[in-house]
């Protein structure tokens, strides 16, 4: 291992001695974020260290003005500058490139570079780069002021948020200087006909691209409850049996999604149609038949990614269910309901504002009856809001769990009310307005699934309907980030 | 098997006096529960295909039950056998996942029975209308998981509401959370284990039931929930096997048969073919037990102490307050009818004068 880091670095130096002065600003940069002790930034800690070397030889007339009470602020002026390769190659330049990105297999260096500079671009656009940059000169100010520790717990405050903004827009910083390294070093190996130099180099970068893609969708997914478990609805628009079949379809396209995502999914509800005649045939289909249907779904950022769903789901085809073959529209709405953690503070339930109901009772009950059937719905009287639950094995935990969907649901509520009240979120919440039409599935008479929101489409509806909605929960997710990036 | 109601019980008490010897002496071999499905190690294999075969198979007589049995008696239709089935592959698969994955159909899946035995408890639900809680030898009650077989009537869902009760009592005289209770006519154990798990560190239930077969069942259970120390299952007739603890007893719970005699032929099949008929004959109105109990309670609980016994409903809710308030006159007080979550007068609690 050392031997290989001595030989990069060599090389290192020898690629740096033919610096211009325009670069000079961004190696000192480099080194002063590897000077810092960010446990974010551990991973890149040997490397740091051969850059410090070959840096004091180069630059130690600077080190006396790293010290010292300037440091603070000379850090955070130099946190936003923009960082490039030996030959000033940015990330700006590389997306203006337009190199092809390849899939992940192929070893093309121009395709992984691209790949992380447009994620990373993604990610300054998340974090609202621009903004962010302003806000540590603001706050960087405020450091320099010399009475600032007179009140202790402002400065607390501001040191803090400092340091904050600093953690974020260093870990991106690191990013970069990390990809430019291994293009230099790739360049390099080239220049020297060093294969096993290069093929190491292009690992490494492959390996930052895929960590840089999970960031990236971890910046898509920022927002405050995006984090949590939760509820998908779908509920059957008018229409009887086909509308109740579409439903059925819809709800097992997210089951089937959720899976495929590993993410743990349980039936929790399915308020059943009145269709008695034709239950039975369709159960054949579904095994479900319903008006409205609940699952949980858990796993991590599992409302993150549902939210993108919410909206009326519109289905055109030649009826099953019709014997002149005609066409039909069905609606089928689908609502996503986070499962708030401990740390939120829910709505108070008053045990005596419940009513209590066993679900589709009938007969004298007790002794009488022998039956798995023990679904519960409590109803909580000031809202009219009503959950129900069936699938679990005993009515104590059918409660329980009707209960947790009933809490979720007063607040989400209280989410909505005080979003009204804060007119900064009014936008954002008529967006997915559990009304509003955001796809057609259409299966007759052309085969087509498009989203109304990002006129993202597929031509094959049945991998769609299989669960493949990855495609456009993301793209759905990514314009919403532009609208709201264009919004500031 | 709850206990025989007290007509039949004040005549067969002799027998049964001369015969508990021979029970006894028959002790060294009790009856021995049979363990549930879910608990029996995942020794055998099927292959994917197979278990998948099995499964659509189980799902078409299901399906192809339609709503008969719900229009014949009240049985379950199409739907709820269909969720039964999720639960019987959920106990019966060790990684029930697989089922619903495209993985290779050759790869061998490991189960807790062997392929026959899965036709075989399916095709006695749909044929033979066994409960579901018999063929997989298990009741999710409250938060327990139960222990149940032939011989042992399967608590049901409206029992669980009389824990609710307790529990609130409890909550109101902490006094009676560190006292000495009974449940009488346990059956699996049910109200036992879950009232004990209500009850403060001091508390303790007296189990009891006529049923050798019920009594090793809630024994099995008490152990499976570690409560050996806190609950104790006596054999014997009612408040027979609790002379001891005469006037000392800080709370009484039943679920007693309740079903007048004349009902019990027209019940769903899953009941009067399958399930104990002495657990669940009350007698011509079905109240004799009810009665047999009311007078117990009043001798053998402390003052203050509370009961709560689960009735067939509004008719016998008021005629048993009725009975306590006149012929009983002076021995409860505080009596109040308690509904059950279908709105149906269930339950009627009171406290001793």
């Amino acid at each position: 291992m050392w031997s290989l880091i001595q030989k990069r670095l060599c090389r290192k130096i020898r690629l740096h001695s033919s610096i211009t002065p325009s670069c000079l600003l961004n190696s000192v940069s480099e080194h002063q974020f590897h000077y810092s002790s960010s446990p974010a930034c551990n991973h890149t800690a040997p490397r740091s260290a051969i850059g410090a070397d070959k840096n004091i030889g180069l630059f130690s007339s600077f080190d006396a003005k790293w010290r010292g009470s300037n440091f603070m602020r000379f850090l955070s002026s130099q946190a936003a500058a923009e960082a490039s390769t030996s030959d000033g190659l940015t990330v700006g330049g590389i997306i203006a490139n337009n190199w092809v990105i390849y899939d992940e297999n192929e070893s093309d260096w121009k395709s992984h570079a691209a790949a992380i500079a447009q994620s990373i671009h993604l990610i300054k656009k998340r974090l609202r780069w621009k903004k962010l940059i302003s806000k540590l000169e603001v706050l960087s100010k405020e450091l320099d002021k010399p009475d600032l520790w007179d009140n202790p717990s402002h400065a607390g405050k501001i040191s803090r948020e400092h340091g904050s903004v600093m953690g974020k827009m260093k870990e991106v910083n690191a990013f970069e200087q990390e990809l430019f390294e291994h293009v230099d070093m790739i360049k390099l190996a080239r220049e020297e006909n060093d294969a096993e130099l290069e093929s190491e180099s292009l690992n490494a970068l492959l390996v930052l691209r895929r960590h840089l893609k999970e960031k990236e969708l971890e910046a898509l997914l920022a927002g405050e409850h995006d984090p949590c478990p939760c509820f998908i609805e779908v509920q059957a628009g008018a229409g009887g049996t086909e509308s109740m079949d579409w439903a059925s379809m819809v709800m097992q396209m997210y089951k089937r999604w959720a899976e495929n995502r590993h993410f743990r999914v349980t039936v929790v509800e399915e308020i059943p149609g009145e269709l008695a005649g034709i239950k039975v045939f369709m159960l054949l289909y579904h095994e479900n038949v319903f008006t409205r249907a609940t699952i949980k779904v858990d796993g991590d950022y599992a409302y993150g990614y549902a939210k993108a769903e919410v909206g009326a789901h519109r289905l055109v085809r030649i009826s099953p269910f019709d014997s002149n073959k005609r066409r039909h529209t069905s609606f089928a709405s689908v609502a996503v309901i986070p499962i708030l953690g401990d740390d939120f503070s829910h709505v108070q339930i008053n045990e005596s504002d419940l009513r209590i109901e066993r679900y589709r009772s009938g007969g004298p009950g007790g002794q009488h009856a022998n039956t798995t059937d023990s679904a519960v719905r409590i109803t909580h009287i000031p809202t009219g809001v009503t959950a129900s639950s069936q699938n679990e094995r005993s009515q104590h935990q059918n409660k329980a769990s009707a209960m947790a969907v009933l809490q979720s649901r007063l607040d989400q509520l209280e989410i909505v009310r005080q979003a009204q009240i804060n007119a900064e979120h009014t936008q954002s919440l008529t967006d997915i307005n559990f009304g509003s039409q955001i796809r057609s599935y259409v299966l007759h008479p052309y085969r087509m699934v498009k989203d109304h929101r990002t006129e993202y489409e597929v031509s094959d509806p049945d991998s769609v309907l299989q669960g493949d909605v990855d495609g456009f929960i993301l793209s759905f997710l990514s314009s919403s980030l532009d609208k709201d990036i264009e919004d500031d | 098997m709850k206990s025989s109601r007290a007509s039949l019980s004040s005549i067969l008490q002799p027998v049964f006096s001369l015969r508990r010897p021979a029970f006894c002496s028959a002790a060294a071999a009790p009856p021995k529960p049979r363990t549930p499905l879910h608990l029996r190690p995942p020794a055998f294999r099927a292959t994917l295909s197979d278990l998948n075969r099995w499964h659509a198979w189980a799902k078409t007589q299901a399906s192809s039950v339609g709503s008969t049995f719900s229009a014949l008696d009240g049985g379950p239709d199409s739907s709820l056998l269909l969720r039964e089935l999720n639960w019987l592959v959920e106990d019966a698969v060790e990684h029930p996942a697989l089922l619903s994955t495209e993985s290779n159909a050759a790869a061998e899946v490991a189960i807790r029975a062997q392929l026959e035995e899965m036709y075989e408890l399916w095709r006695q639900r749909i044929e033979e209308r066994r409960p579901f809680q018999y063929v997989v030898g298990c009741e999710h009650w409250r938060d327990l998981v139960l222990s149940v077989e032939e011989g042992v009537l399967i608590p049901r869902p409206e029992t669980e509401t009389i824990v609710d009760l307790v529990d609130r009592a409890v909550k109101s005289d902490s006094e009676l959370g560190e006292g000495l209770w009974a449940d009488l006519g346990t059956g699996s154990g049910a109200l036992a284990i879950a009232v004990a798990r209500v009850l403060g560190g001091g508390g303790r239930v007296l189990a009891v039931d006529l049923s050798p077969v019920a009594a090793a069942v809630a024994r099995y259970n008490v152990e499976r929930y570690c409560l050996q120390g806190r609950v104790s299952v006596r054999l014997g007739s009612w408040f027979d096997p609790l002379k001891d603890v005469e006037g000392e007893l800080d709370g009484v719970v039943s679920n007693p048969p309740y079903i007048p005699s004349k009902d019990i032929h027209s019940l769903q099949a899953e009941v009067s073919r399958h399930e104990p008929v002495l657990a669940l004959d009350g007698g011509a109105d079905g109240m004799d037990d009810l009665f047999h109990l009311c007078n117990g309670a009043a001798s053998m609980l402390k003052p203050r102490g509370f009961f709560s016994f689960e009735t067939n409903g509004e008719r016998q809710s008021k005629l048993l307050v009725e009975y306590l308030q006149n012929e009983m006159k002076g021995s409860f007080c505080r009596l109040e009818i308690v509904s059950d979550f279908a709105g149906i007068q269930r339950f009627v609690t009171g406290y001793k004068a």
